[in-house]
């Protein structure tokens, strides 16, 4: 049993770190193989495939790591609060749609960080990708650039377990301390998601080949590029979107914490058979 | 109408079209296709359901609009290569000064175009098929994903029905939005009581006797596998970047996206679907399959009396007419047979 489940959290570990390196090696690969690039003469080539390229790449990815995930999404009570959180956010994106907030404000990273963190990171990863697909579903919002905005947001989710040695640290359980933890932690993926979707287009959007990745241009000098590139484009609209989950999650997150805490309870108990329930007591029986 | 396999075959068509042509003359047909058939869509299913709404959050139109000439604008003012210059900014700009030219115009342009070409045939997809269709496209290897994606697709109407009603009660009471403060004493009753029928829910189904022997799918072979599969997908994506190896590369690709649908379709197997209204293929689906065909068959293999050559198109240096074959534009108009078909409905 224990040989199994030692198995069983190897390949855990194995899955999650092969699928997470490949999703960013994919993301970051103008910076990485600007000399392998631009040495083939198939530099131009490599630039009209990419974006679809990338896409499916990072859709298999994502097809590998969802197949892990859901190993632990086969029992009801998890299956019924995921279906029912997926559709209370995928409504929150519906309405943003409908009523656009400011710039990038949007109100469903707020749901997926305090869910990751109060029900754990596979469960925040699974909200977060569900959601996304959901609502792209519902508003057809079906496209290219889905795979990048699934990913981007388990990751939200899965990351959001990284609070929780910072808020032991500061014993900030049910505390105020909690809440700043996690609200700087949604300002910061706040930025980060825009960053991320960003890496997706920018290769494509930017220019001539030989702007973006010449021969002999340094990781850092790409680096610049795209930091330029970011300032101008994004950062105003992404800073919208980190302030806005600051401080949904420090004005709404003490009272959803409390909420999700008390139906964590609620949904840890297991359904027991009759049959076990009567082997055990055979058991109990064969002792005495 | 036309079966959900025979637009998806329309739309790689069209996506293989877009990703490998930079022709913009190609380019405009493409999407002045997909433009045709998103539109006669649109009318199509307006006249069906008797409805004046928007069928779209905002206008595919307006959209490619948009991104044609910020793309254009932004590319021009961001890249400065190109002989003709229409004017300059100071240099003394950070990333802006230099010259603007008409290169980069219509380099920034041609991207707009492909983008828009994206977004629209996604659109159609969008627009086509019925949410059903798309969660059936879910691999049966994914069936609890597929059950949370119904829950959730099923209780969307009822989470924007309850939160009216919670706004209501509450403006009742006399309470009113007044900043992200304002938001609480709406989002805690949607949340709590979507938690408390998750719970109902779960009670249900389990005694139904959902999942109630059946463990996980998973096995260590297929999660080895998988991981695996994506290792030589990986694998053959780096070796493709570099020249002379591209071929191994490719195969290497190909055994690896084999392998992880090989493992999907053998989980897949051991699930149990019942399809109440299966979708029928029609003569029509295959008429839209061959246009799908003969499109990328124009653009991918080497035919010897099609110029291929025409496909690529580089504004830079300095500005040409791009290259036309009346063969491949030809070829491109087999996209538009769904038009046909949904015309003829």
């Amino acid at each position: 049993m224990t040989k199994r489940f030692s198995t069983s959290r190897l390949l855990s570990f194995l899955t999650y770190g092969v699928t997470t390196s490949m999703g960013l090696l994919l993301l970051i690969y103008p910076f990485l193989f600007p000399a392998i690039t631009q040495k083939s003469t198939l530099g131009q080539a490599r630039l009209i495939e990419m974006p679809l390229l990338l896409t499916l790449l990072l859709a298999l990815c994502l097809v590998v790591l969802l197949y892990e995930v859901q190993g632990q999404a086969v029992d009801t009570k998890l299956i019924a609060l995921l279906g029912i959180l997926v559709a209370i956010n995928s409504a929150l994106r519906f309405m943003e749609v409908a009523i656009p907030g400011p710039a990038g404000f949007s109100p469903i990273f707020f749901l997926i960080i305090l869910t990751g963190y109060i029900f754990g990171g596979r469960f925040g990863f699974l909200l977060g990708v569900l959601t996304i697909f959901v609502s792209a579903i519902v508003t057809g919002g079906v496209g290219p650039w889905l795979p990048s905005q699934m990913f981007a947001a388990g990751w939200v989710g899965i990351s959001a377990q990284l609070c929780r040695p910072l808020v032991n640290i500061l014993d900030g359980d049910g505390k105020i301390s909690e809440i700043i933890v996690l609200a700087i932690f949604g300002a910061i993926w706040g930025l980060g998601y825009g960053v991320i979707m960003n890496l997706w287009t920018w290769p494509f959007i930017a220019g001539p080949t030989d702007q973006y990745w010449q021969a002999g241009i340094s990781w850092v000098e790409t680096l610049q590029r795209y930091g330029a590139y970011y300032l101008i484009t994004s950062l105003a609209w992404d800073f919208i979107r980190a302030t806005g989950n600051f401080l949904l999650i420090l004005l709404l997150g003490a009272p959803t914490l409390i909420a999700l805490r008390r139906f964590k309870r609620r949904f840890t108990f297991t359904y027991r058979s009759s049959n076990s329930q009567q082997s055990k007591l055979d058991q109990t029986g064969d002792a005495s | 109408m036309i079966h959900t396999w025979a637009w998806i075959g329309w739309l790689i068509s069209g996506l293989v079209a877009l990703s490998i042509t930079r022709n913009p003359v190609y380019l405009f047909l493409i999407l002045l296709c997909i433009a045709s058939v998103v539109w006669t869509q649109e009318r199509h299913l307006s006249s069906e359901s008797s409805q004046t709404q928007n069928l779209l959050p905002f206008s595919p139109f307006k959209f490619a609009l948009v991104i044609i000439t910020l793309s254009a604008l932004f590319n021009a003012f961001i890249s400065h290569f190109g002989e003709t210059v229409l004017f300059s900014l100071p240099e003394w700009l950070p990333y802006l000064g230099g010259p603007i030219t008409l290169e980069a115009l219509t380099f920034g342009a041609i991207n707009g175009l492909v983008l828009s070409g994206i977004f629209g045939a996604f659109t159609v997809l969008n627009l086509a098929l019925p949410i059903r269709s798309l969660i059936r496209l879910i691999p049966r290897a994914y069936y609890p994903l597929a059950v949370i994606t119904s829950i959730a697709i099923t209780f969307i109407p009822n989470a924007t029905r309850q939160f009216q009603h919670i706004r209501e009660a509450q403006a009742i009471r006399g309470h009113r939005v007044h900043g992200l403060r304002g938001w609480l004493p709406l989002i805690m009753p949607l949340l709590v009581g979507g938690l408390e029928r998750a719970l109902g829910l779960a009670e249900a189904m389990t005694a139904r006797g959902f999942a109630s022997s059946e463990g996980s799918n998973q096995t260590s072979r297929t999660r080895l596998g998988m991981v695996f599969g994506l290792l030589i997908l990986l694998g053959g994506w780096l070796l493709r970047l570099i020249e002379g190896w591209q071929f191994l590369g490719i195969g290497l690709m190909i055994l690896g996206i084999t392998l992880i649908a090989a493992i999907l379709w053998s989980i897949g197997r051991s699930v149990p679907r019942t399809n109440y209204n299966r979708e029928a293929w029609r003569f029509p689906d295959f008429l839209v399959l061959i246009g799908s065909m003969v499109v990328i068959t124009a653009y991918l293999l080497p035919i010897p009396w099609i110029d291929q050559s025409t496909l690529y198109y580089n504004p830079y240096p300095i500005l040409s007419l791009p290259g036309f074959d009346p063969l491949m534009g030809a070829a491109t108009m087999g996209l538009l047979i769904p038009l046909f078909i949904i015309k003829l409905k």
